[in-house]
C-alpha cells in the first residue's frame, strides 16, 4: 500500500513536470512574441505623435493658407443634413430644426 | 556405531530468518525511499528552474515600459492625441582617450553627421575629455554611428517629455522641474499617478476645440487689447470640461520659469468681481425660495440707491421704473435685482450661493484653483451681492453655477479627467425642479429680444442664451476704470448641453473693428461702449459659430 502511495506521488510529480515543460515552451513563444511586440508598440507610438503633431489645428490651419484656401470652405450648420436609415426608407432632415417659435 | 548425532537447528534458523527477514524489509524501504528523495530532488530543481523562467518573464513584462526611474506617462485628449509624450532619445558623446585613430573617426562622424562643425570637434578630441558629440539623434543615425564599432563612442538613453500642442494646453499640463516633478498643473497634481503608471492619463478635453477657441481668444487680444482672457467650455451634464483656456500661454517645450503674474491661470486661478452675471443666481434663488416668479412685478423702482457710502444706480437710465422679474433680468437692472435680494435676505441668498459652490474655494484637477475673497454680510453687501458686485469667484465657479441653474439643478464636479460611464456619480438635486426651465427661458430672450444685453451672441441654429457682466475691478480703495467683461452662455438652450464662459480682463474699446448685428441687418464700425455686451459676447458668438459644427457633428458624449 505504501509502495503505491509513493509510486503515485511519483507518477503525479512525473506529470506536474511534464505538463511544466511543456508549458515552458508556450511561455518561451509568449516571451518572444512579447519582444517582437514591444519595438512594434513603440514605433506605432512615435508615428502616432508624428500624426498628431501633422494633423494638429495649428498645421491644418498653416496647410490651408498654403495650399487649400479655395478648397475648404465653411458650410452653414443651418445646411447640414442627416440621414435616417427608416426601414428600406432613407429620410433626410435638417441636422439643426429651426424653432419657428422664435 | 549407529549412534548418529542430530543436530536441531530449527530454532537457530528461526532466529535467522527473522533477523534476515527484517533487514531485507528494511533495505527495500530505504531503497524506494532514495529512489523517492533522488525523484523529489530533482523535481525541485527542475520546479525551481520553471520558476525562476516564470519570473524572468514577469521581469520582462514590468520592462515593457521605460525601466528608467525618470518616466511619466503620456496625457491624451478625449479623442486619443497626444498632448504630452515621454520619448526616448540617445545622446553621444566620445571620449577621446580611447580613440584609436582620429582622422578615421573623424571621416566617418562627417558622412554621418554632414553638418557639424568638425574643426571644433577636433578641437575637442586633441582635448582628450569626454564631450557630448551630438544630442538626440535619429534612431537611423544611431544604427550607423554604432556600426562604426569604435570604443570611444558612448551612446546614453535619455527621456524627454515633449508637447506636441505646445502653448495650446499649457495652463491644463503645466510644467516639471529638472528633477522630473511636476511644479504645475495636471503634472503637479497628478505627479505620483504619473510616475506610477505606464498608462495613459486621459483628458476630457479636445485639441480642435481648444485650438478654436484660443485662436478667437489671441485674435480679440489684439483687437481689445485687453490684460488677458479666458475661456471655458463645459458640459453641463457632467463637468467634463471639453476646453479650458488661459491668455497669454506659453510653450511648454521651452520649459521657461514663468514669474509674470499676468501668465496665472485665469480661467480657474483668477478671482474676480465679476458683475451682472450673478443677476441670474439672485433671481434663481428667489425662484427658489417661491418668493417670486417671472411675472412678478416690482413696480416704482429707483433710478439711485444709497446704501453707507456708496450708491447703486442703473447702468441704463432708460430703464422703465416697473419691472416683471424677467425684465429685470433681461435688461439687467441693479435696483430690481437689489429689492429681489432684499426679498430674499441675507440667509436664502447666501444659502443660494453656497449651494452652487460660488462662495468657498473649490476641488479641482489641478492645484492652481483661486479662492474666492470672504466678507462680511450686511445689508449694504445683500444689496451690492444681489447684483454681483463686492462679492468674487472664479470663472471655473461661474460656470459650475452656470451648469447646475441650467441642467435642471442638477450638482456636477467639473473635471478634467476622463472618466468611465459607470463612473460618474449618480446625480443628485440641489435645485428644485422646474427653475431651470423659468431661466433658461429668460437667458435665450437676453439674446434674442433687442432690450437684451448679449444679441451678438444669437448665431442661427445654436439656441445662444445667456447673461453678461461687466464690472469694475477693485483698486486701493474703491474701484479703478478697468473692466472685468464677462458672458456666461448657455446652448442650446431648449436642451441644454455646453456652459461657455468668456472674460476679457482690462479689455478696451476698438475703433476699428466692425460688428456683424445678429438680431437685425447692417454692421456697426467701432466699440460703442466697454461693456462684456460689446466684447465678450461678441467673441462666444464667434466662438460657437467655429466650435458649433464639430459640437453638433462629431463631438460624441462618451
Amino acid at each position: 500500500m505504501k509502495q503505491l502511495v509513493l509510486v503515485v506521488i511519483f507518477v503525479l510529480i512525473l506529470i506536474t513536470s511534464l505538463v511544466k515543460n511543456s508549458t515552458k515552451e508556450i511561455e518561451d513563444q509568449i516571451f518572444v512574441i512579447n519582444e517582437n511586440i514591444r519595438p512594434l508598440k513603440s514605433e506605432l507610438e512615435d508615428v502616432l505623435l508624428e500624426f498628431n503633431y501633422l494633423s494638429s489645428p495649428e498645421k491644418l490651419v498653416q496647410y490651408q493658407t498654403q495650399y487649400f484656401e479655395k478648397d475648404l470652405i465653411k458650410i452653414e450648420i443651418m445646411n447640414i443634413k442627416e440621414i435616417i436609415e427608416n426601414n428600406e426608407t432613407l429620410e433626410i432632415n435638417d441636422l439643426i430644426k429651426k424653432n419657428s417659435n422664435e | 556405531m549407529n549412534n548418529k548425532k542430530n543436530i536441531i537447528l530449527e530454532e537457530y534458523e528461526n532466529e535467522f530468518l527473522y533477523k534476515k527477514s527484517k533487514t531485507n524489509l528494511d533495505i527495500q524501504f530505504n531503497r524506494i525511499a532514495f529512489i523517492f528523495f533522488v525523484f523529489l530532488m530533482i523535481s525541485v530543481i527542475y520546479s525551481i528552474q520553471l520558476l525562476h523562467l516564470g519570473s524572468l518573464k514577469s521581469d520582462v513584462q514590468t520592462n515593457y515600459a521605460p525601466s528608467i526611474k525618470d518616466y511619466r506617462a503620456d496625457i491624451i485628449d478625449r479623442n486619443g492625441n497626444y498632448l504630452v509624450k515621454t520619448v526616448s532619445s540617445i545622446d553621444i558623446g566620445i571620449s577621446p582617450i580611447e580613440v584609436i585613430d582620429k582622422q578615421k573617426l573623424l571621416i566617418n562622424l562627417k558622412w554621418i553627421f554632414p553638418e557639424k562643425d568638425y574643426v571644433e570637434v577636433e578641437k575637442k578630441l586633441n582635448k582628450n575629455k569626454f564631450f557630448n558629440f551630438e544630442k538626440k539623434i535619429s534612431s537611423t543615425n544611431y544604427q550607423k554611428i554604432m556600426s562604426l564599432g569604435d570604443k570611444s563612442i558612448r551612446p546614453e538613453e535619455q527621456l524627454t517629455r515633449i508637447y506636441p500642442q505646445k502653448n495650446l494646453f499649457s495652463h491644463i499640463i503645466g510644467q516639471i522641474d529638472d528633477d522630473n516633478k511636476g511644479i504645475s498643473g495636471l503634472e503637479k497634481s497628478f505627479n505620483e499617478k504619473l510616475k506610477q503608471t505606464n498608462e495613459p492619463l486621459k483628458l476630457t478635453v479636445d485639441t480642435d476645440i481648444q485650438f478654436l477657441i484660443r485662436e478667437e481668444l489671441v485674435k480679440f487680444q489684439s483687437i481689445f487689447r485687453s490684460k488677458g482672457s479666458a475661456a471655458i467650455l463645459m458640459n453641463v451634464n457632467n463637468g467634463e470640461i471639453i476646453s479650458l483656456v488661459s491668455y497669454p500661454d506659453f510653450d511648454l517645450n521651452k520649459r521657461e520659469k514663468i514669474v509674470d503674474l499676468n501668465f496665472i491661470n485665469r480661467a480657474t486661478k483668477g478671482v474676480y468681481e465679476l458683475g451682472s452675471v450673478f443677476k441670474t443666481f439672485t433671481v434663481a434663488a428667489g425662484l427658489e425660495e417661491g418668493l417670486i416668479d417671472t411675472d412678478t412685478e416690482f413696480l416704482n423702482l429707483e433710478k439711485r440707491l444709497q446704501c453707507g457710502k456708496s450708491s447703486i444706480s442703473e447702468y441704463d437710465n432708460k430703464i422703465p421704473s416697473d419691472l416683471t422679474v424677467e425684465q429685470i433680468l433681461i435688461r439687467s437692472g441693479n435696483v430690481g435685482s437689489v429689492r429681489i435680494g432684499q426679498k430674499l435676505e441675507i440667509i436664502k441668498l447666501k444659502n443660494f450661493l453656497e449651494k452652487i459652490g460660488v462662495l468657498k474655494k473649490m476641488k479641482f484637477d489641478i492645484n492652481e484653483v483661486g479662492e474666492p475673497i470672504p466678507f462680511r454680510w450686511g445689508k449694504c453687501k445683500l444689496a451690492t451681492v444681489s447684483y454681483g458686485h463686492g462679492i468674487t469667484t472664479t470663472p471655473l465657479q461661474l460656470a459650475r453655477a452656470y451648469a447646475i441653474i441650467s441642467n435642471g439643478g442638477f450638482d456636477i464636479e467639473p473635471s478634467l479627467i476622463k472618466k468611465d460611464l459607470k463612473n460618474y456619480q449618480q446625480k443628485k438635486r440641489i435645485i428644485k425642479a422646474g427653475i431651470s426651465e423659468k431661466i433658461n427661458t429668460i437667458l435665450r430672450k437676453i439674446v434674442t429680444t433687442k432690450e437684451g444685453t448679449a444679441g451678438l451672441a444669437n448665431i442661427e441654429g445654436y439656441e445662444v442664451g445667456g447673461k453678461t457682466g461687466t464690472a469694475n475691478k477693485t483698486s486701493i480703495g474703491g474701484y479703478s476704470k478697468a473692466k472685468v467683461n464677462t458672458f456666461a452662455g448657455i446652448f442650446p438652450i431648449s436642451n441644454p448641453k455646453y456652459v461657455l464662459i468668456v472674460l476679457f480682463d482690462e479689455p478696451k474699446t476698438s475703433s476699428e473693428y466692425i460688428y456683424e448685428y445678429k438680431n437685425k441687418k447692417g454692421s456697426y464700425k467701432g466699440t460703442p461702449f466697454n461693456t462684456a455686451g460689446w466684447t465678450s459676447v461678441e467673441v462666444a458668438g464667434k466662438i460657437i459659430e467655429k466650435i458649433g459644427p464639430i459640437l453638433a457633428t462629431k463631438h460624441i458624449e462618451n
